[in-house]
């Protein structure tokens, strides 16, 4: 089999001793920044990627520590979920349903044990899925022309409009901003300077590191110093951690259920970890009807379900960003952006030119996901321990990181000053509820949408008719309006039978 | 009533866009599109989510009073004063200042905040710059 020859190569690369020690480091800062509220995965990316770019890691290596970061987080979110009450991050939020109920008669440490369980089953799941699914996909993406990634951006763009955020509208704008700032700098076609303002450090393009890092992490300060107040969150004791095999016997069929529709969310383009988690917790109360009056106190299945979900869209998400190179989440946008200032563009033919890179990061993911189970076992009590870090002393450490990660790519002053104005304006965008992934998206994709759309319409002399060329467009096209009108006809329904309001679409924020 | 506002300021910014990408001198361009194009439809696009926005502005619901304005202008400033020293004073010295009033602002006693500030940015310089090896400035005070 052929799948076996690539894995093989993947894991000689995942488990190179400084490939395995970053994993072993990306899940450790994974789980922790998951698990501390107010960082979520894309801060904890975004802080870490201007570092592992200035110390000079190979691509693979950097991406194997910040895919690491990115599902370790998924792991870390649930334990102050389960003991404060408080998500660590958005994908977490529908673990407070159950989680916190258990925790409160005394089972934090089942809860624990078992949530941790559900999460290593969604992962590898979800990366059975992966193993499977991204050589088809990209055999099928390798047949793209042109005219098919323009309408494949169109539709990722489309999904995220309706699926994300507080307004379709709102997204879209944050898409467009997105957009316009990755045409600031030199034209590749002309060499034409375009909205460069006579600045210097403009000309090769806004830098994606300091957009990202000045809209996410230096906002999240702001937000953090706004919301602050003398916290006296008390844990709940965790009490004794073990996983019984009733209670995995009883969430079977939970977790393979909510790791396939995680999957399958985190494999469309934009929707990531919240929302996998809320559909599959409403998913698996349906299911239950009729047995499902201890959902919301604690029902180990209203427990498992998120977990799964939430994990297995990580790696669903990647799927995308490595076959198509269109990010499934915010967080993988960024890692896709990582993966161009390394000069790699991902898409089709990654898997074949650099299979050290695509299967590497999959076989570090299985690594690493056994490496978390350990570490949200029997080392749980060590990130319960760290969940009382003071915001007083972590908040100047994230400060100090992201002046030094910024500053130490080219070491021009001028970027820390572009970082805090980007995260001023990150922050007014935050409080008038436009979410930030969209805007990352853009930036990300800005360049390859152009870039296409220029290519098919030299190829037609100008003829907007060439992006509607063939079968594969056509699908494109109505997969794009289906996403469009979606959205609308399920609200419709639901409001016909008014099912539980637990999944409100303004949890649903960045990942 | 914000989100009036700002997307006034986008439609004015859109207008600026287009005109600005109209306005670029192209000497030669080898595709039908050229680097206009492609700034022009995405201001025309804002322009019209803006207009939309404009129209119907979501309910505001951010009402901070003075004492959290005051923080926020007191983070933004501190993060200013950071990148303002950063190179000048160096790592050491900003990191010392900066991370003192970040203590302090999330609530830590003046001295214990300047004690664990200067804690983290002696241990930071060394473990930055010697060991990621990172590009850590070292500012006026070390001769750097």
């Amino acid at each position: 089999m052929e799948i076996f020859n690539h894995l093989a190569t993947g894991f000689s690369v995942a488990l190179a001793p400084m490939n395995l020690i970053l994993v072993l480091v990306g899940c450790f800062v994974g789980t922790l920044i998951g698990s501390l509220p107010g960082i979520g995965p894309i801060n904890g990316v975004a802080i870490l990627l201007p570092l592992a770019y200035a110390m000079g890691f190979p691509p693979e290596s950097a991406l194997i520590l910040l895919a690491g970061v990115y599902y370790g987080a998924e792991y870390g979110g649930r334990i102050s979920s389960i003991l404060l009450n408080v998500p660590g991050d958005a994908g977490a939020i529908m673990t407070t349903l159950d989680g916190f109920p258990m925790s409160k008669r005394g089972e934090g440490g089942r809860a624990l044990a078992l949530s941790a369980v559900s999460s290593f089953a969604g992962s590898i799941g979800a990366l059975l899925l992966m193993v499977i699914s991204a050589p088809l996909l990209s055999q099928l993406a390798i047949q793209f022309g042109p005219s098919e990634y323009v309408l494949l951006m169109i539709f990722a763009f489309t999904c995220l409009a309706t699926m994300v955020g507080s307004r379709p509208v709102k997204t879209l704008v944050g898409v467009l901003i997105g957009l316009l700032l990755a045409t600031v700098g030199v034209d590749s076609g002309t060499g034409v300077l375009r909205f460069t303002m006579g600045i210097p450090n403009f000309f090769d393009g806004v830098d994606f590191l300091v957009v990202v890092i000045g809209m996410f992490a230096i906002s999240e300060v702001l937000a953090l110093l706004e919301q602050w107040a003398r916290n006296d969150l008390s844990i709940t004791p965790v009490g004794r951690s073990f996983v019984s095999f009733a209670d995995l016997m009883k969430v079977k069929w939970v977790v393979l259920r909510s790791t396939i529709i995680g999957f399958l969310i985190g494999v469309l383009p934009g929707t990531g970890a919240s929302i996998a988690s809320a559909v599959a917790y409403g998913t698996e109360k349906r299911f239950a009807e009729g047995d499902n009056s201890q959902f919301g106190n604690g029902d180990i299945r209203g427990l498992a379900a998120p977990e799964a979900a939430n994990n297995a869209s990580a790696a669903g998400s990647m799927v995308p960003m490595l076959t198509l190179g269109i990010p499934g989440s915010g967080t993988t946008a960024i890692l896709l952006g990582a993966l161009m200032m390394f000069n790699i563009t991902p898409g089709p033919l990654l898997f074949e030119q650099q299979p050290q890179i695509a299967w590497g990061l999959i076989a570090s993911m299985f690594v690493g996901n056994l490496a978390l189970l350990v570490m949200n076992l029997p080392m749980i009590g060590i990130f319960v321990r760290l969940l009382s870090i003071r915001q007083a002393y972590l908040v100047p450490v994230i400060v100090m990181l992201t002046f030094v990660g910024i500053y130490s790519i080219h070491g021009d002053s001028f970027d820390l000053y572009f970082m805090v104005l980007l995260g001023l304006f990150g922050f007014l965008l935050r409080k008038l509820h436009f979410s930030l992934a969209p805007v990352i998206l853009g930036l990300v994709l800005g360049e390859v949408l152009e870039e296409n759309l220029r290519r098919a319409l030299s190829i037609s002399g100008g003829d907007w008719s060439i992006l509607l060329n063939g079968p594969m467009t056509y699908t494109l096209a109505t997969a794009t309006l289906v996403a469009l009108l979606a959205p609308g006809l399920w609200r419709l329904w639901k409001k016909s039978r008014r099912a539980d309001g637990a999944v409100d679409r303004k949890l649903v924020e960045e990942e | 009533m914000y989100d009036r506002i700002f997307a006034g300021t986008l439609l004015l910014l859109s207008g600026l866009i287009a005109w600005t990408a109209v306005g670029f001198d192209v000497p030669f361009q080898y595709e039908p599109l050229g680097p206009k194009a492609f700034p022009v439809i995405l201001s025309i696009l804002m322009a019209l989510t803006a207009g939309w926005l404009l129209v119907k502005p979501s309910r505001n619901d951010w009402h901070p009073d003075r004492s959290v304005l005051m923080k926020l202008l007191a983070g933004l400033a501190t993060m200013t004063l950071y990148a303002v020293l950063f190179e000048s004073a160096g790592f050491i010295v900003a990191t010392f200042l900066v991370g003192t009033v970040f203590s302090w602002l999330f609530g830590e006693k003046p001295w214990r905040a300047a004690a664990y500030s200067l804690a983290l940015s002696l241990c930071g310089y060394f473990l930055l710059k010697d060991l990621l090896q990172l590009n850590v400035p070292a500012g006026a005070l070390l001769g750097g």
